[in-house]
């Protein structure tokens, strides 16, 4: 079956304006190559700089980029291309609040796409009531403005507009950023649940790693601009293989004072674009960092079966005998 | 399931009420947050008056103001003549009256118009392609380096003094400014959320710039405006005092000024009654413009009133 | 025990429209020791930290209770005589370090003149923050002469608690000073404090939402739910034997404690009660699975053990 989306070699230039460096550019993504299956979520993990919200813009056609997309099996280049990937999918904003104009009531906010496909919509405040319902706020809460919402409020409000028009795809930028705990789960499970319902396929953007490991069945890390992991979510968790993605694993504070980490799993902090370190990104702040990855580039490559990784360092044979004395531990009964 | 902390209704008293005034700029609240402010509700006062006094000018004033009287010149104010009359025995109430049909007409004409052309420069310029931007800038800042009084007496001099003229000016003189104001409020919100969201949807450009960013711009701009109009005020009476401006014997602010100096030994109480409503209606749009600063904010209009 | 040298006694503190933030909160911070205050956004929590160090914002009210540092009582000294304490007996680190800098003087010109109280020449307290820079991880000749903007977020944060370990002050409160922050960057500022507070010896109060960073840090932790302390408890107790059914619920409720991966994460239904008009009883009562009839009157303070108490009916003492 076809991907619902495909990318394929995807990069972002950020042309630098100005008299004397015209034509030069800034490199923020390059050589990304995903699938996003049906019906399936998607996780997009990395630090702050990592590209991670640049990337999903270029999907949507925000953000130009060069490469390959494939929306459902069809080449995304023209705008109307993007008109029609625009119409199938949406875009859940980080901070949920700012994402709705400031002097539109939710009513106007949640029907907008109707107007703007010119879909028809019955009406409005029907059509409202309905929406409203389905992400379970009362109806009342149509005649409500943005400043006057909570953020989780407005995080409903926020995937209320991004149903309107069944979507196929929903990309979610930091869906519960800045939320308590408590609403955190019930806007998770509010997706959850919607994903069922509608058959949505889902791409979620964070650096919350806890999170990411209950929504999404696979996962691709970036750093600073490059793909560095993919693979299915909860082999990644077992076993990372790249040295990055092990040590944000190991870096999310663990709610249980016994499993206290002694030292720290990585030092620094992800270098800026302008500064973007030669070869390997991560050498400067890999524990295992070699002469190699200060020469050479290192390539995406498959080191298990559905497992991606782009690192000098991981042998096949490595990520093998550790997966398989993972085997060997749960089932004794086999060695 | 959704817990109820989150469906809690937070202002159950305001709902429905304002859901028809979305979307435009000035509504009812708005109006309520300025009348709650003294100088703002000082402002809509005086601005009402003048207005009211310009528009109802043939009903308000007692005389005719081109009416001469000369047995019955330099009066000062009595129960006949409220304000006097001037050297030709004209009643300067009169005038006064009809001065404000003068000056808020220029004023309001040429300020609305230079607003509007501001506003729709300013909006291609921070929302339209970037050459475009540059080409407008370029424009904007050579127009705004001529000095506004040079440019008037220029323009006075080729093609003559008189209401036309004043406008002409005023409307060069002040489009590059609004201009210039829309367009870095136009640049800014280009760049936010909610305008990203937009075109996320597949909005297209006319209907981001006209439906959601018309609305956030002309906030600011309409309080610029309401501050220029005494500017524009002020220039037509001080052209007019220099015979530059409207031509006698039409009333003008300026040319009651300007009369009532030339006479200011016989009949002091012209200088004063004709500067009056120039300072009234200088402090009346000035304080109407810092309310409607408040009035126009939308937190402030429906949330934390 | 040894003597608490922050002491929040019963205080209680409204905002305009009547609004109880705080209803009887009751704290002692020991020498020495980290304390996390946990809760959700709304509990009080935040406006607590600002009580500690009287810092309240206008139009807070205290209506009860006092503050007590190193027995002097904050609420009855005037605002010359908080100031005087500030910085060298108590300081603060928020949430957003770029607040805590003026923008437009260099971190070393800050640093030296956050100490217009101490003693010594200012070549002297140049070379003080010097030192504090370097103890929190960053290169002193660097960031001296660096303006605020030029740090990165987490440079700024280091920046921000040295700033406020200058003056080695008795108490630090930081009021969520990691949640701006990447994992990686909150993980290094986590350990940093860790270190920081072997070294300098203060007691730190930590208030965030984010529960794993207390079970990180955290010897003691006081749990907020509605303006009140529901629960406090030694970190281990909390985490591994909560006794309020509002603890067990936030704690069930973070994905990252459950480690098996689940399509529904728990919840806490209901909301929260309104603090304009709180209720006389438990204010966690609605929400309670425990929930009976008793819960409509106060609940009482439990010490089932000696280091924890527990605002709860259903707890035996």
């Amino acid at each position: 079956m076809t991907p619902l989306l495909h990318l394929q070699d995807l990069s972002v230039d950020l042309p630098l304006g100005g008299l004397f460096s015209r034509g030069k550019a800034l490199n923020i993504l390059a050589g990304i190559t995903l699938d996003l299956p049906r019906g399936q979520t998607l996780g997009l993990v990395g630090e702050s700089g990592s590209g991670k919200t640049t990337l999903a813009r270029a999907i949507l056609g925000l953000q130009p980029s060069s490469g390959t997309m494939l929306f459902d099996g069809k080449p995304l280049a023209s705008r109307s291309d993007y008109r029609a990937i625009r119409r199938r999918s949406a875009l859940m904003f980080q901070d949920a609040a700012a994402s709705l104009s400031p002097r539109m009531n939710v009513e106007q906010a949640i029907t907008e796409p109707f107007t703007i496909h010119r879909e028809p919509m019955g009406r409005r405040r029907d059509r409202a009531a309905e929406l409203l319902a389905e992400v379970g706020l009362p109806a009342a809460f149509a005649a409500r403005f943005p400043h006057e919402l909570s953020g989780g409020q407005a995080r409903r409000v926020g995937v209320a507009r991004a149903l309107a028009l069944k979507p196929e795809l929903v990309i979610a930028d930091e869906p519960t950023a800045g939320l308590d705990v408590s609403v955190q789960a019930d806007i998770l499970n509010l997706m959850a649940d919607l994903k069922e319902r509608h058959g949505l396929s889902y791409l979620v953007i964070t650096h919350n790693l806890a999170l990411i490991r209950h929504v999404a069945d696979r996962i691709a890390v970036l750093y600073l601009g490059r793909l560095v992991e993919t693979g299915p979510t909860a082999e990644i968790f077992a076993v990372p293989a790249h040295p990055y993605t092990q040590s944000l694993i190991a870096a999310e504070p663990k709610p249980d004072p016994r499993k206290r980490r002694a030292d720290l799993a990585i030092q620094g902090e992800i270098p800026g674009v302008l500064r973007r370190p030669r070869a390997c990104e991560f050498h400067t702040r890999c524990p295992l960092a070699q002469e190699i990855c200060r020469q050479d580039e290192p390539v995406l490559r498959t080191i298990a079966p559905g497992r991606q990784a782009r690192c000098h360092l991981i042998e096949e044979k490595t990520l093998n005998r550790e997966t398989t004395d993972e085997l060997d531990h749960q089932s004794p009964q086999l060695s | 399931m959704p817990s109820d902390a989150e469906i809690a209704p937070a202002e159950p008293a305001r709902q429905g009420r304002e859901r028809r005034a979305a979307g435009r700029v000035l509504h009812r609240s708005s109006l309520r947050v300025l009348l709650r402010d003294p100088m703002g509700a000082l402002g809509l006062i005086l601005v009402v008056t003048f207005v009211g006094m310009a528009v109802f000018a043939p009903w308000l004033a007692p005389y005719d103001p081109l009416k001469l009287d000369v047995m019955n010149k330099f009066q000062p104010p009595s129960w006949a003549h409220p304000a006097g009359t001037d050297q030709l025995g004209r009643d300067l109430l009169s005038r006064i009256i009809y001065g404000a049909r003068t000056a808020l007409s220029i004023a309001l004409t040429s300020v609305g118009l230079a607003g509007i052309g501001g506003l729709i420069l300013g909006m291609i310029a921070g929302y339209g392609p970037r050459w475009l931007d540059g080409i407008l800038v370029l424009i904007f800042d050579s127009v705004s380096s001529l000095p506004m009084i040079m440019l008037a007496l220029a323009v006075i001099t080729i093609i003559g003094p008189g209401t036309d003229t004043l406008i002409l000016v005023v409307v060069t003189v002040s489009i590059p400014a609004y201009a210039r104001l829309i367009r870095a409020q136009t640049l800014g919100m280009a760049q936010s959320d909610f305008i990203v969201a937009e075109r996320a949807m597949g909005a297209s450009g006319a209907r981001i710039l006209i439906r959601h960013l018309l609305p956030n711009v002309v906030g600011p701009l309409v309080i610029l405006l309401s501050m220029d109009v005494p500017i524009v005020i002020m220039l037509e009476a001080g052209l007019s005092y220099l015979n530059l401006g409207v031509r006698p014997p039409t009333p003008s602010w300026g040319n009651i000024l300007y009369d009532g100096y030339t006479s200011l030994r016989s009949a002091p109480h012209m200088v004063l009654i004709a500067g009056l409503p120039l300072v009234l209606s200088t402090l009346g749009f000035t304080f109407l413009g810092e309310g409607l600063r408040d009035a126009l904010d939308p937190k402030l209009v429906k949330g934390g009133a | 025990m040894s003597e608490a040298v922050l002491n929040v006694e019963d205080l209680a503190l409204s905002y305009p429209g009547g609004v109880q933030a705080l209803r009887g909160v009751s704290l002692q911070v020991r020498p020495g020791e980290v304390l996390g205050i946990a809760g959700e956004s709304g509990c009080g929590k935040s406006t607590l930290a600002s009580a500690m160090i009287s810092l309240l914002s206008s139009g807070a009210e205290i209506t009860g209770g006092a503050v007590y540092l190193r027995g002097e009582n904050l609420m009855a000294l005037s605002e010359r005589d908080r100031r005087r304490l500030r910085g060298r007996e108590i300081a603060m680190v928020f949430q957003d370090p770029l607040t805590a800098f003026n923008p437009v003087l260099r971190i070393g010109e800050q640093l030296v003149d956050f100490q217009v109280n101490a003693e010594g020449s200012s070549r002297e307290k140049r070379r003080r923050a010097a030192a504090m820079l370097s103890k929190v991880g960053l290169e002193p000749d660097l960031a001296l002469s660096r303006f605020p903007h030029e740090l990165s977020g987490g440079m700024r944060q280091r920046a921000a608690i040295a700033a406020a370990l200058l003056m080695r002050p008795a108490v630090l409160i930081a009021d969520e000073p990691t949640t701006a922050l990447d994992v990686t960057m909150e993980a290094q500022i986590i350990h940093l404090l860790r270190e920081l507070q072997a070294e300098v010896g203060c007691a730190i109060v930590i208030v965030t939402h984010h529960l794993g960073v207390i079970a990180e840090l955290c010897d003691r932790v006081a749990v907020m739910y509605a303006g009140e302390v529901v629960e406090v408890a030694p970190v281990d107790d909390l985490y591994h034997d909560p006794l309020h059914p509002y603890t067990r619920a936030l704690l069930s409720c973070d994905p990252s404690a459950l480690v098996e991966h689940t399509g529904h994460l728990p919840t806490i239904g209901g909301r929260l009660p309104d603090l304009a008009d709180p209720p006389p009883g438990c204010a966690f009562a609605p929400r309670c699975p425990l929930a009976s009839e008793s819960c409509a009157t106060p609940p009482p303070r439990v010490r089932p053990a000696p280091a924890r108490e527990v605002l709860c009916h259903k707890v035996a003492p």
